[in-house]
């Protein structure tokens, strides 16, 4: 059993892992400030933010012995009797120092400054820095420059932390950037003709604790402070990847990377970043509709609901068969609901997997602890980055549903050829897709087989202009729910947005078809309850709780405690760093 | 005092002393035979036995340096570091120039006590004669035998190539020396992984001074008890110091440690020059501090020099500076210097050293202030390995200058700031300064100069 000493409290280490002092402070609730630490990146401690004062203590007479020096809690490891003391006044006085530093020649210009509000300078100014400065020469004005034609580079702001150097060089192995010339006159700068143009570029915007590196997709759009943030999971491709979407007025405004160790450690592809703007498009369907006399025509909900019960309802009581595609955008409450309905109708029914949408290979990056590191990497866990060619969020998890509630999984084209052949009376069709999935080719084929379609989508394709009835669903930022990955882990994703006017989150629509009791909208956790006490794949999440860095299909709830989630210091929330840093407010009597 | 037989540089005035021939004549490359019959840790050991301390700065012993690689190594590099940029330093180009020979026997039996197979000799740029001299004396080493495959049939291999830095102050520190080796950007790595442990290429390696090495085959020859009836203790073994700066001679010259900075003045540079008094010295390059007058008479050694103040003797490299030098301009070069080799990596190095250059540059021009100089005292206590705050040396170097001439000069400096207070200053922000305003730092440009505002956006 390791025990270390921060603060003068004794704390008891996990087993097994590597920690350095910064890391074993999170733990337990300490923060050492520091800006050049990444737990993804080597160390090179170069920022010397977060020097503290070390010692051991000896297990057998208890005696302390601290360094005369201060270390840099990046570089010091937490063993058994590492003491460590952040609060000492000696500490205090060189992080003033620190901050007086990095300002001397940082522009100040906050105001107009796309971090602010999540930054780095501002933070531990307040908490570490001091008001008064003895700094009165000319200050170094550093040109703002181009990195790529998505990415600039405010040399003036930058504090040469080299996150985003080590970046380029330890998860990418593309190493654009470099840093060029010396001292205080140092900046970071991409050969002349080699932008930063690598699939994962727009990850240093995200790792880059000041205003340095910013987006030019974001660039004064808005404040970092009016907009909310919302965990959730990257739709782009099967990987998963953990994201934040910043939503204000109604749109998205930003995507940013969320750690989950087992998926996508801390990084998104610049593919899923912007993601976002299919879920802000004006083209989005935004009514449903009815066929009448031959011709769609805008419907109220019930209507176009009443109409698809009814009809089907009574196709099943003639004796036809109804066929229903479900997406692999699609949640898996989703995939469940409308697989239970439609073999609710008739258990002959056939339920068939959507195009699984396939873009070129897999592009894996794997950091490798050696290559490329100048820095100590003993802390350093490497783990590989998947940008996958199946451009869908969840084929595993409607395959698990179909495999339970038909055995077999029955593929779009297979499907296609069978309703060409006119075996089924009806059709119902789910998309929901990041982009149009269904073609005029697409509603050629399927339109004449059947006598009634049902298409729910978000877009107005060739194929909802040919249907019978149109329902006009949720896009991925819209809904909650959760995903199986690639590699068969199942996520939860929440809702970034409210659901568009003339639309139905998927499932809602879908209860209502299943007359499913209660009233008012269904928490996709519910839905998640019933399915895992239904499908066993799922019984892992019979809670209807899904851990913070997701389930793996198949296998039982383990039942650990909330892991330690990853945060940069800037962008921990007003309230929890309030808990920590700020005086309380006075009790209410 | 029995009068001091030159080791290190016997060969400096015989003529062609640099070649193979005349070296091998006056018994060169004996030692290397002597160690390569014997085992590496032996070797190691009569290193070890005579307390040879690096000659690059530091005055680490070099034989325990060497205990550090790990057993059961595979691969092991040496680095020798000739990236001699210390201010007013020369003795390792002399060194090379004259003996190159001398420093190949060295570099191989330091490589064999170490089992190092291969030897990288980093040079500076500006070395451009040592290195054509080291590049001629390896082939002609090679081709006699005493480089290569199976040298003397013992079965040790050995390569020695020559490098040559881009000008980098900073790739003087080893493990920035490494860095550069590698090809990458001559950052200082952070310690431990020391680069016993992990250097070169990832490999175990040492990182040797040119001078430290010339000394190994005369301890291997003479033994350690030879080289420990040299010098004083903790300070054994002949040493090479360049006197330069005020002084009628400009001369390096081997000596015993523990000679005194008069001495070296009087005896072998003809005293100051123009017949002025030395006000100043520094003891070892400028990064190790500054001695007054009156420490004059303080032995230059590894551990007298520390009484004074100054950080340690670093290269021997001394520098007179007469009474008639401001101690200002003395500390506007030097910081001059350290802000254009600060390598830019640490926040308060990159930021420090910019700041006192900025702030000496001014009091220079006749804009200082009294407090400016408890401002200095402040930056400089906080900067370098001492207080823990960078990764290298080059802060601490940067740091004392300072830090003594605030101890031993400090009326003369505030003497200077009030009565150099210059009508024409260099930016208005200095004349506010002056005056004792507060300095707005956003003063709005002129209504005229001002650019519209722009009402596009992307």
């Amino acid at each position: 059993m390791a025990t270390i000493l921060i603060n003068g409290e004794e704390h008891t280490l996990p087993e097994g892992a590597a920690l350095n002092a910064i890391q074993a402070a999170q733990l337990f609730g300490v923060d050492i400030p520091y800006y050049c630490w990444h737990p993804a990146l080597s160390v090179v401690a170069n920022c010397r933010m977060c020097e503290v004062e070390v010692g051991t203590r000896d297990a057998k007479t208890g005696e302390i012995r601290m360094v005369p020096k201060m270390v840099p809690g990046c570089q010091t490891p937490a063993k058994d009797g590492t003491v460590i003391v952040t609060n000492s006044e000696k500490v205090r006085e060189h992080q003033r120092l620190i901050m007086e530093m990095l300002l001397i020649n940082h522009p100040l210009d906050c105001p107009v400054c796309d971090q602010a509000g999540m930054c780095g300078l501002q933070d531990y100014s307040y908490e570490y820095g001091q008001s008064v400065h003895r700094f009165v020469e000319t200050r170094n004005i550093n040109p703002r420059k181009e990195v790529s034609d998505q990415i600039q580079l405010n040399q003036d702001r930058c504090i040469m932390c080299t996150r985003c150097v080590r970046f380029a060089r330890e998860i990418t192995q593309t190493n654009e950037l470099q840093v060029m010339r010396r001292g205080d006159h140092a900046e970071i700068a991409t050969f002349p003709g080699e932008p930063l143009d690598n699939p994962l570029a727009g990850n240093v915007v995200d790792i880059c604790p000041v205003g340095a590196l910013l987006d030019k997709d974001f660039l004064h759009k808005q404040r970092f402070w009016f907009t909310s943030k919302h965990e959730t999971i990257c739709t782009r491709c099967s990987s998963g990847c953990n994201t934040v979407s910043e939503e204000n007025r109604g749109a998205l405004w930003r995507t940013r990377a969320r750690h989950n160790p087992e998926v996508n450690d801390f990084w998104i592809c610049d593919e899923g970043r912007y993601t976002y703007k299919a879920a802000n498009s004006p083209d989005l369907l935004t009514a449903m509709y009815v066929r009448t006399q031959d011709k769609l025509n805008v419907a109220p909900v019930d209507q176009a609901v009443n109409t698809v019960a009814q009809t089907l309802t009574r196709i099943t009581r003639e004796g036809g068969k109804v066929a229903a595609v479900i997406s692999p955008f699609l949640t898996v409450e989703e995939a469940y609901l409308l697989a239970k309905y439609v073999k609710g109708l008739n258990a002959a029914n056939v339920l068939a997997l959507g195009p699984v949408p396939v873009v070129g290979e897999d592009q894996t990056f794997t950091p490798d602890p050696r290559k490329g590191r100048t820095g100590d990497t003993s802390f350093v866990v490497c783990r590989p980055f998947t940008i996958r060619a199946e451009k869908c969020p969840n084929r595993r998890g409607v395959e698990a549903v179909l495999a339970h509630f038909q055995g077999s999984v029955i593929d779009h084209a297979t499907l296609a050829d069978r309703v060409g052949k006119k075996e089924f009376k009806a059709l119902y069709v789910t998309s929901d897709a990041i982009e149009p999935a269904f073609t005029a080719a697409d509603a050629q084929k399927l339109r004449p087989g059947v006598d009634f379609l049902v298409v729910q989508d978000v877009w107005p394709t060739e194929l909802a202009a040919a249907a019978d009835v149109v329902l006009a669903g949720a896009t991925f930022a819209e809904k909650a729910g959760c995903y199986v990955n690639a590699q068969g882990r199942l996520q939860y994703g929440k809702a970034a947005l409210p659901p568009r006017d003339g639309s139905l989150p998927d499932l809602d629509l879908l209860c209502i078809l299943c007359k499913r009791a209660g009233e008012g909208p269904v928490s996709s956790r519910d839905v998640l309850r019933d399915l895992a006490a239904e499908v066993s794949a799922f019984a892992g999440v019979a809670s209807g709780k899904v851990p913070v860095f997701g389930q793996p299909l198949g296998a039982p709830a383990d039942g650990q405690a909330e892991p330690h989630v990853y945060v940069e210091p800037w962008l921990i929330t007003a309230k929890a760093r309030g808990e920590r840093f700020f005086v309380d407010a006075p009790a209410k009597s | 005092m029995a009068k001091f037989e030159p080791v290190l540089t016997r060969l400096w005035d015989v003529p062609d002393g640099h070649t193979l021939k005349v070296y091998e004549a006056r018994g060169g490359y004996q030692a290397a035979r002597k160690a390569l019959k014997m085992t590496p840790e032996a070797v190691v050991q009569v290193v070890k036995d005579s307390e040879l301390r690096g000659r690059g700065g530091a005055g680490f012993p070099t034989g325990l340096k060497w205990t550090f690689l790990p057993k059961g190594r595979k691969e092991t590099f040496m680095c020798v570091n000739g990236d001699e940029s210390e201010p007013a330093t020369f003795n390792n180009r002399i060194l090379i120039e004259k003996d190159p020979h001398q420093f190949i026997e060295g570099i191989a039996i330091s490589c064999f006590a170490t089992q190092a197979r291969v030897a990288y000799v980093y040079l500076r740029f500006e070395y451009i004669n040592a290195f054509r001299i080291m590049e001629k004396a390896i082939a002609e080493a090679r081709a006699a035998g005493h480089l290569g495959k199976n040298i003397y049939g013992s079965g040790f291999d050995l390569e020695i190539y020559c490098h040559r830095g881009a000008g980098a102050y900073i790739c003087g520190e080893e493990t920035g020396l490494i860095e550069s080796l590698e090809g990458k950007r001559g950052w200082p790595r952070i310690k431990p992984p020391f680069p016993a442990i992990e250097g070169a290429f990832r490999k175990p390696t040492v990182v040797n001074n040119v001078e430290t090495l010339c000394c190994v085959p005369h301890i291997v020859e003479r033994g350690a008890d030879w080289f420990k009836s040299i010098g004083p203790p903790k300070s054994y073994g002949p040493k090479l110091y360049t006197v330069s700066g005020h002084v009628e001679k400009q001369v390096c010259v081997e000596l015993p440690m523990g000679v005194t900075t008069n001495e070296l003045v009087r005896e072998h540079c003809g005293g100051v020059w123009k017949g002025r008094q030395g006000k100043a010295a520094v003891p070892g390059g400028i990064s190790m501090g500054l001695l007054s007058a009156a420490e004059f008479d303080v032995p230059l050694d590894f551990e007298a020099i520390r009484t004074t103040g100054c950080l340690g003797l670093g290269t021997a490299a001394v520098t007179i500076i007469d009474d008639q030098t401001p101690i200002v301009d003395v500390l506007y070069n030097t910081a001059r210097f350290f802000a254009h080799e600060s390598c830019g990596q640490c926040t308060p190095c990159r930021e420090g050293t910019g700041w006192m250059y900025k702030t000496i540059k001014r009091i220079k021009a006749g804009g200082g202030r009294l407090e400016d100089l408890d401002v200095f005292a402040n930056i400089a206590d906080n900067l370098g390995i001492s207080p823990g705050t960078t990764i290298c040396g080059l802060a601490d170097g940067a740091a004392w200058p300072f830090k003594n001439a605030l101890a031993k000069f400090r009326p003369e400096l505030e003497d200077y700031i009030r009565t150099h207070q210059s009508a024409a200053k260099v930016t208005p922000l200095q004349e506010q300064v002056t005056r004792g305003e507060r300095p707005a730092l956003f003063d709005p440009p002129p209504a005229g100069a001002r650019p519209a505002l722009t009402t596009t956006r992307k």
